[in-house]
């Protein structure tokens, strides 16, 4: 149990709080304040969600401030909010762990769903803070709460009024954590009262639980109520590996009599917690006079503006529009960094093929560390641009909308409402995307997303498709106002996506459903995004992506680098390419890859291909280079035009390209993203189960276009 | 009669939740509480409704298995 516990524990030499709270309550926004620029983001261990941890110094106190994910209860419903709940599992099983104080992020415009968490976070035995957000909503309403009474009733250290957007009432936070952390102040109040009929029904699982643990009554009240009333309640009992496997059946056993009692007394049971506390919520807050009565007729300047946004004709014509413009942007303002980078690191190489001696190292150093480098950083501009896009449409709250209104489009195909956020991420690089699927509730809704994803095609097949098309294919008008170029670039986005949508359905004839789907998205008011959290976002997600990503393709750079330059002939000199590993592999491939209408230089483009896609283009410049010797850099498109087969017939034709462009839509070549959907899934078989999927596609459709092609007569 | 079956803009109590979102009462949706219906989308798609002091949206399906009543 220790050991499983031990990725929860923290640096216990400085108090620590923590922040929790509902999903678009404002608390990232708060630690974002609160931390500034020293917080510190990492994975919890095994999977790859953000563990966000920060250090904060007011007035001669120090304290670390952990953020955790954001959640409606302490019952998790994703794996998000399992990270939620097993922390706060981990912290009453071991009071040694547990932080000084828990702030309670609320938002105040939205007050009793809010402190439905709050009501479950007061009985765990932490003091906590109350954090008001939004107040200025509030005041906009002119309405007030009074913070006396809300204090009292959940026993709170402090209530403190605030709004993030404002940067109102940080310095109040501040001064109370303090004040918490000096006055060691403890919280062992219950707040909510289990009428004594539950109370005597759900007492085996008490009595059980203080059996096998030291909790205080009113904790195990707490769980008791969450474990009768939900099955998910006890996931972290066995995943903490707190409890032994049949201790854990015999609770399984002890809850399931508990149900039947409670749901055989009129009680229905999987409602009971909700009921409960919301019954004495309702009442508290009307009785106390702590909030206005609740009016559902009041109408929300946010309702007014969704009456046009989530329009049923004028909503999917202006989600098109932004769609169109977010492209439009990546591929026009990225262009010029892209440039700079692959300039500066082309420069880079070519200043230390001239102040290093000859040798292994400078080869390895140019070709292998610098490309690799460079083939990473290349990438960066869109990637950046589209989550800076994608950030702002989140963060102003309009990516819900777009879930609400894609839904049940989505659900058709077996995707679901939330996963147009990661489909969009996979146009610009498929491992933001996968990561971004954490937030679909079902698993398989999920692992469809993650699957299908990188068919969407990512901005390292964009240089591969500017090439052929380039080179291959005449810029005439068709039909009058399209350019045959641009609409062969379109077609292959277009093919991409409609294939995601065909697999993803025939996935769900094979993937069987666990548990339900569902949709269930609050729509929260629109606002105008804090720059700071967006650009703090772009700054982390940029990040990870250079340092997963970038690893994998670095290491893949370097191996294929070793395949291309060896074996060495006697003397030291590099054989040519044709002769090396990677040649001879691209040689004994190409009887595989011939009936496609590739030869063994393209098979040499396809393997390379597997650090990332766009290596290709350089590939080709590489070997072409090479097998010409000569001194003058040959313009890649001349030669892929000029180059011969044996026979005397050109290498590369239309259909060569076309071709060959079908094969980068489907192939899964990149390794990168296996590893991330390895990581997302736990497992090596569904990263299989796409390897295999997408390289009988990428064949069998490239196949389809050559063969066919010939047979229709195209030469 | 069900959520699904309210006119927009129309207001009601719920009478009961059906037994397979739990998450919809942690969300406050439990016995007792005001909520309006917002919108439909085409096709049989979620709706959208106005409960305690937030939007929410739920598949079509699900709002049948809420009772309501006006």
């Amino acid at each position: 149990m220790m050991q499983k516990l031990f990725w929860l524990q923290y640096n216990m030499k400085k108090p620590l709080i923590a922040l929790i709270g509902n999903p678009n309550s404002g608390k990232t926004a708060i630690f974002n304040l609160l931390t500034g620029l020293s917080q510190k983001v990492s994975n919890y261990p095994g999977i790859t969600i953000d563990k966000k941890n920060g250090s904060v110094s007011h007035h001669k106190t120090q304290f670390d401030l952990l953020d955790l994910p954001g959640t409606y209860s302490i019952t998790p419903e994703t794996i998000d909010e399992q990270i939620v709940s097993e922390q706060i599992l981990a912290w009453i099983h071991n009071p040694e762990l547990r932080p000084n104080a828990i702030v309670s992020v609320i938002d105040a415009s939205n007050l009793s769903r809010n402190l439905f968490l709050t009501s479950q976070i007061a009985e765990l035995g932490i003091p906590i803070i109350i954090a008001l957000n939004m107040m200025d909503r509030v005041k906009a309403k002119n309405e007030d709460i009074n913070m006396d009474a809300l204090k009292k009733l959940f026993n709170a250290v402090a209530v403190v009024p605030m709004s993030a957007v404002k940067k109102m009432g940080v310095s109040a936070l501040k001064d109370e954590i303090c004040n918490s952390i000096d006055s060691d102040a403890s919280n062992d109040r219950n707040v909510l009262n289990i009428p004594s009929e539950i109370e005597s029904i759900i007492s085996p699982i008490t009595t059980f639980l203080d059996s096998h643990f030291k909790i205080t009554t009113q904790i195990l009240r707490a769980i008791a109520l969450r474990l009768v009333t939900r099955d998910s309640a006890s996931l972290g009992y066995r995943n903490l590996e707190l409890l032994t496997n049949l201790e854990y059946i015999e609770l399984k056993d002890i809850v399931s009599t508990c149900r039947d009692n409670l749901n055989e007394k009129g009680h229905s049971s999987n409602s009971i917690e909700s009921i409960l506390r919301y019954s004495w919520l309702d009442s508290q807050l009307t009785e106390k006079l702590i909030t206005n009565k609740i009016d559902v007729k009041v109408k929300s300047k946010s309702e007014t503006a969704d009456e046009i946004i989530t329009h049923p004709i004028f909503g999917p014509l202006i989600f098109l529009g932004i769609l169109y413009f977010i492209f439009q942007s990546i591929f026009t303002w990225a262009s010029a960094p892209m440039d700079f980078i692959d300039s500066t690191f082309a420069q880079l190489g070519a200043w230390l093929v001239n102040v290093l001696p000859s040798g292994l190292l400078r080869d390895l150093l140019v070709e292998g560390i610098i490309a690799g480098v460079g083939a990473i950083l290349i990438f960066l501009p869109q990637i950046i641009i589209l989550i800076l896009f994608l950030c702002l449409l989140e963060d102003s709250g309009y990516m819900a909308r777009v879930a609400f209104m894609m839904d049940n489009f989505m659900s058709r195909v077996g995707l679901h409402g939330r996963s147009v956020l990661p489909l969009m991420s996979g146009y610009a690089c498929a491992i933001p995307g996968i990561m971004a699927a954490r937030t679909i509730d079902s698993w398989r809704e999920r692992l469809i997303t993650i699957l299908v994803l990188p068919l969407l095609s990512c901005s390292a097949r964009l240089p591969v498709y500017t090439l052929l098309i380039s080179a291959f294919i005449p810029s005439q008008t068709v039909l009058g106002i399209f350019n045959l170029q641009g609409l062969t670039m379109v077609t292959m986005y277009l093919l991409g996506t409609f294939t995601a949508f065909l697999i993803a359905k025939i996935f769900t004839k094979f993937i069987p459903q666990k548990g339900n789907s569902s949709f269930v998205m609050e729509l929260p008011p629109y606002r105008i995004p804090m720059l700071r959290s967006v650009f703090n976002e772009v700054f982390q997600r940029a990040k990870a992506f250079l340092t997963d990503a970038g690893k994998i393709i670095m290491a893949i750079s370097i191996v294929l680098w070793i395949l291309a330059s060896f074996p060495k002939m006697e003397n030291g000199e590099s054989v040519s390419i044709h002769e090396s590993y990677a040649g001879r592999i691209g040689h004994a491939i190409e009887p595989v890859i011939e009936p496609l209408g590739y030869d063994w230089k393209i098979g040499i483009g396809l393997l390379t291909s597997f650090a990332a896609r766009e290596v290709m283009v350089s590939t080709l410049a590489t070997i072409y280079n090479v097998e010409e010797s000569e001194d003058e850099f040959i313009s890649i498109k001349d030669a892929l035009k000029n180059d011969k087969k044996p026979d005397g017939s050109p290498t590369f034709t239309v259909l060569v390209a076309l071709s060959l462009m079908v094969f980068y839509v489907y192939a899964a070549q990149c390794m990168a993203t296996f590893a991330i959907v390895k990581n997302e899934t736990n497992s090596w078989k569904w990263p299989m189960v796409m390897m295999v999927y997408m390289s009988l596609l990428a064949y069998f459709g490239a196949l389809l276009v050559y063969q066919g092609g010939q047979f229709l007569g195209f030469a | 009669m069900t959520l699904a079956d309210l006119e927009i803009n129309q207001c009601a109590i719920i009478k009961q939740v059906g037994d397979l979102k739990p998450r919809l009462l942690e969300m406050g949706l439990i016995p007792g509480t005001s909520i309006r219906f917002i919108k439909r989308t085409p096709l049989g798609g979620p709706i959208e409704v106005k409960v305690r002091d937030f939007y929410l949206s739920i598949r079509l399906d699900d709002a049948k298995t809420i009772l309501v009543t006006v």
